[in-house]
């Protein structure tokens, strides 16, 4: 054992740090397809404590550390060699649900619907209902990318539900942000409450400028009722145009339009929309009148909604496309180079365009490789459309997983030069983007420079730090390579 | 290395399926309890869980790490509970991957060292063909005479270690059920272990070999139809005889609560009213449940006796947490088998009964022992015993 991880065994408990080869390849890589290095060392903090000592430590020997949620996502920003990897994931806690403030508080890596199911147990439910990928997701993680949720026409994103964090500073210091902030009688009540609004800082940083140790977040009462439409258009222009209407309206608390990949079993059509309205019963029942009256209205044909619902409730895509997960998901060694953007509402067509041109002028490096188009799909928020681009490649093929890396970067490339945002910033789309900021991105690397002068808190993190990470892997060392 | 190579690299096509979503962690994202994965639960490590399984499997296939002690513990100590394959994303039966991994390890001598001496051929269960290490005579000590000793019938009790050496009573509970019921069965002087235990450590073909010898006898018997107390047992010849044979199994095998079961919708039986009434939970053994799919037959045992009230755990069914016997884990993880076991006894409590009520004699002894640890108060029985309490046929009911 070496005197690193017996510093760090000081800290957490022996049971709680390996520097065994099988538990650190574990922590190399999360859902996505970039591929990271094996850290030298792995540490279960428990408490706050606990990571600013650790945070204490890794300044003192100069050893980079990365932090680790549930690695549910496709961020992919590379873990590098020999690093400190701090896994959150046992500070899972819900210290408190406060029904007066309207607020839980809970340690940063309590799983989203764990959560939600505790709240609900009183008829409460978290203000996002959880993110857009996958639902195993710790809160800390999700609130540190900022990732596009579920319900996002109505409830924003998700880092709109967060009213306090406490942080640990990359020098170790712990802060309160909000009205939690007064050491002498703060309340976790209101995020805007004390001067700048610190909290922002660190949602979307991706952990750049903080460890979040404690999210409060904003709770409320369970709506009365759940309705749902879904619907089929001659064309991604009606579809869009059906959209922008709905938007307007706002008739959807989750609008879902469907662009490319396969199409929904048994309908026809060339674009869908699907629309979960939540509200009292009467507002429901009218804003979904509503609905129906704008997509008849614009030529849609309505389907079958149940589709709609089992998609809502049982957190599986492939209900989307009306098809059961088992025969969706089942037997496919493929991975996804996601890329994403918000676009404004009346770019989808254009942006539609360019992926089915691009398909077609690339149709032999897709049958080469064997590349897939999973979705084009998009969830709409209150004025504007993010959409994910999931294209699948063989996971087996090492030449078509880099093939899936350049077509991620054309997308992003092609997004980012136009009108699209990323939303949570992948890895692999920083380069793509943070080059682009102009001021605002020498604004970030300042407070980068001045919060963490030794580098030492997820370097090369949306190219912040001493080296930027492309996502690709360090040094090609990766499994791919 | 066998000649025919590493059996983990065979399944490379599984293995890369894995995305690493992590639904194999827990229920959370359906808004259910934390654990799922007794493994993880103990080891705290994702290397213990079924994602870092397949991590490391992945890594073994891509030459990043080679074989050793540390992996085999994280591969062995696995319940086979198969939760984390019912809730995968991708519908992978993550229990083909371990099953591959452990007879690497096993070849390579990498088996933890109380599972390798308990399976031995010196002292083990090679050499005693049941895993207890008990005499070939003291295998039937429990049977009220012996009548039914390898007489042709039409069915044959595989009675299993478990029933024969440590829960004698459960032997003879379900032998009197199928006595009463009318059942036409034998008993096999010469019965050996099911070869489950082999399947558990990596060894498909040892386990093959011991099935053989039993199939061999069933033959001689006469017999269409094999019937156990043990899921383990029954799922070795229901399933992995003809997976690691490319057979078909040459009889059915049924559990006898299944038969039980069909026996009380017939009409064949029947059951007196339990006094005073009782509220029961139930707890679904992973190789009944998970393994085999059968839930429901055992419930509609339960729900057949008057006076039973059945109360589920929060947990039940394709969700139910593993008891922590499974795996052959009580060789080398004792503690990882006591903190499974301690944690259903919390939630058996929770439901309010005063019975908890299994299907597995596997299952029973680990809960009666976390029971006794715990400090419980609940009661712990097999659904046998509870049966034969009430069971009768149906012409003397009043």
């Amino acid at each position: 054992m070496s005197s690193l991880t017996e510093r760090l065994a000081a800290i957490v408990g022996p049971g709680y740090v390996s520097d065994k080869l099988a538990d650190r390849i574990c922590y190399t890589r999360d859902a996505g397809p970039s591929v990271g290095e094996v850290p030298g060392v792995v540490v279960r903090p428990q408490t706050t404590e606990h990571v600013s000592q650790i945070i204490r430590l890794a300044n003192e020997v100069k050893m980079p550390i990365f932090v680790w949620g549930r690695a549910t996502t496709f961020i992919g920003h590379g873990i590098r060699k020999g690093c400190i990897l701090m896994a959150l994931d046992l500070m899972n806690a819900i210290e408190k649900i406060d029904l007066v403030n309207q607020a839980v508080t809970v340690q940063t890596g309590a799983i989203w619907h764990a959560v939600d199911a505790e709240l609900g147990k009183q008829g409460w439910e978290l203000v996002v209902p959880g993110p857009g990928g996958l639902f195993v997701c710790s809160v800390g993680g999700t609130v540190a990318y900022n990732a596009v949720p579920h319900g996002l026409a109505e409830y924003g994103m998700t880092g709109d539900g967060v009213i306090t964090l406490e942080v640990v500073l990359p020098d170790g210091s712990i802060v309160s942000t909000g009205s939690s902030a007064n050491e002498v009688g703060g309340v976790a009540m209101e995020r805007y409450a004390n001067g700048p609004d610190l909290a922002g800082l660190f949602i979307g940083s991706c952990g750049v400028y903080g460890v979040i140790t404690k999210v409060t977040y904003r709770i409320r009462l369970k709506p009365d009722a759940e309705r749902f439409a879904f619907y089929s258009f001659g064309s991604a222009e009606q579809a869009a145009n059906t959209a922008m209407a709905l938007q307007r309206k706002h008739v959807a608390t989750h609008l879902v339009g469907l662009y490319g990949g396969p199409k929904p079993t048994g309908v026809t059509g060339e674009a869908f929309l699907h629309i979960i309205i939540r509200d009292s019963t009467v507002n429901a029942d009218a804003r979904l009148a509503e609905a129906h009256t704008i997509c008849s209205a614009l030529g849609g044909i309505r389907l079958n909604e149940e589709a709609t619902r089992l998609y809502w409730v049982g957190h599986m895509y492939s209900w989307l496309r009306n098809t059961p997960p088992d025969t969706y998901y089942g037997d496919r060694p493929y991975s996804c180079p996601e890329a994403t953007a918000f676009l404004p509402s009346d770019k989808v067509k254009e942006t539609i365009d360019f992926l089915r041109n691009y398909e077609v002028e690339h149709a032999e490096e897709f049958a080469r490789h064997g590349i897939r188009i999973k979705c084009y799909d998009i969830y709409y928020s209150r004025n504007a459309a993010f959409i994910w681009i999931d294209t699948l490649y063989p996971e087996l093929d090492s030449e078509a997983w880099k093939y899936g890396l350049k077509m991620r970067a054309d997308y992003s490339e092609w997004l980012y030069s136009r009108f699209g945002s990323p939303g949570g910033i992948m890895a692999p789309l920083a380069q793509h983007i943070m080059p682009k900021l102009g001021a605002g991105f020498d604004l970030m690397k300042a407070l980068k420079r001045q919060l963490d002068p030794n580098g030492i808190l997820n370097p090369g993190v949306l190219m912040l730090g001493d080296e930027p990470d492309n996502g690709n892997g360090h040094n090609g060392s990766g499994n791919h390579e | 290395m066998s000649e025919s190579g590493r059996a983990i690299d065979a399944l490379k096509n599984i293995v890369y399926q894995c995305n690493r979503c992590a639904h194999c962690f827990d229920l959370s994202w359906l808004g259910d309890g934390y654990n799922k994965c007794p493994a993880l639960r103990y080891g705290i490590f994702d290397s213990y869980s079924a994602r870092g399984r397949f991590f490391i499997a992945r890594a073994v296939v891509d030459g990043q790490i080679e074989y050793d002690a540390d992996i085999a513990e994280r591969i062995f100590a696995c319940t086979e509970c198969r939760a984390c394959a019912e809730h995968c994303f991708k519908y992978i039966t993550t229990t083909d991957i371990y099953e591959a991994l452990k007879i690497d390890l096993a070849e390579q001598g990498l088996m933890p060292a109380a599972l390798a001496a308990g399976l031995s051929d010196e002292g083990g269960l090679g050499e005693h063909h049941n895993v207890y290490q008990g005499s070939p005579e003291e295998r039937l000590a429990w049977l009220p005479d012996m009548s039914r000793v390898d007489k042709p019938a039409e069915t044959v009790f595989f009675v299993g270690c478990t029933s024969a050496y440590a829960r004698q009573n459960m032997a003879l509970d379900t032998y009197t059920l199928l006595d009463q019921a009318g059942v036409d069965f034998t008993v096999l002087s010469d019965e050996w272990c099911c070869g489950h235990p082999y399947l558990s450590a990596g060894q498909p073909d040892k386990a093959v070999a011991f099935m053989e010898h039993t199939l061999a006898l069933v033959e001689k018997m006469g017999a269409r139809r094999m019937v156990f107390n043990c899921p383990g047992c029954q799922r070795a010849f229901r399933d992995d005889y003809q997976k690691h044979t490319g057979k078909p199994g040459p009889v059915e095998a049924l559990h006898v609560v299944e038969l039980l079961a069909a026996y009380v919708k017939e009409g064949r039986i029947g059951m007196e009213r339990y006094r005073p009434k009782v509220t029961v939970t139930y707890h679904d053994p992973c190789v009944l449940g998970r393994w085999m799919g059968i839930y429901e037959a055992p419930r509609d045992l339960l729900k057949a006796i008057p006076g039973v009230q059945l109360a589920e755990m929060a947990r039940n069914r394709r969700d139910a947490y593993c008891c922590g016997a499974g795996g052959m884990i009580r060789y080398d993880f004792s503690d990882m088998a006591n903190l499974a076991g301690a944690d259903r006894i919390a939630e058996a409590e929770a439901t309010g009964a005063e019975i908890l009520v299994s299907a597995c004699p596997a299952c029973v002894m680990q809960l009666q022992q976390s029971r006794q640890k715990t400090r419980s108060k609940i009661k712990v029985m097999d659904l046998t015993e509870l049966v034969a309490s009430q069971m009768r046929p149906l012409r003397t009911i009043d």
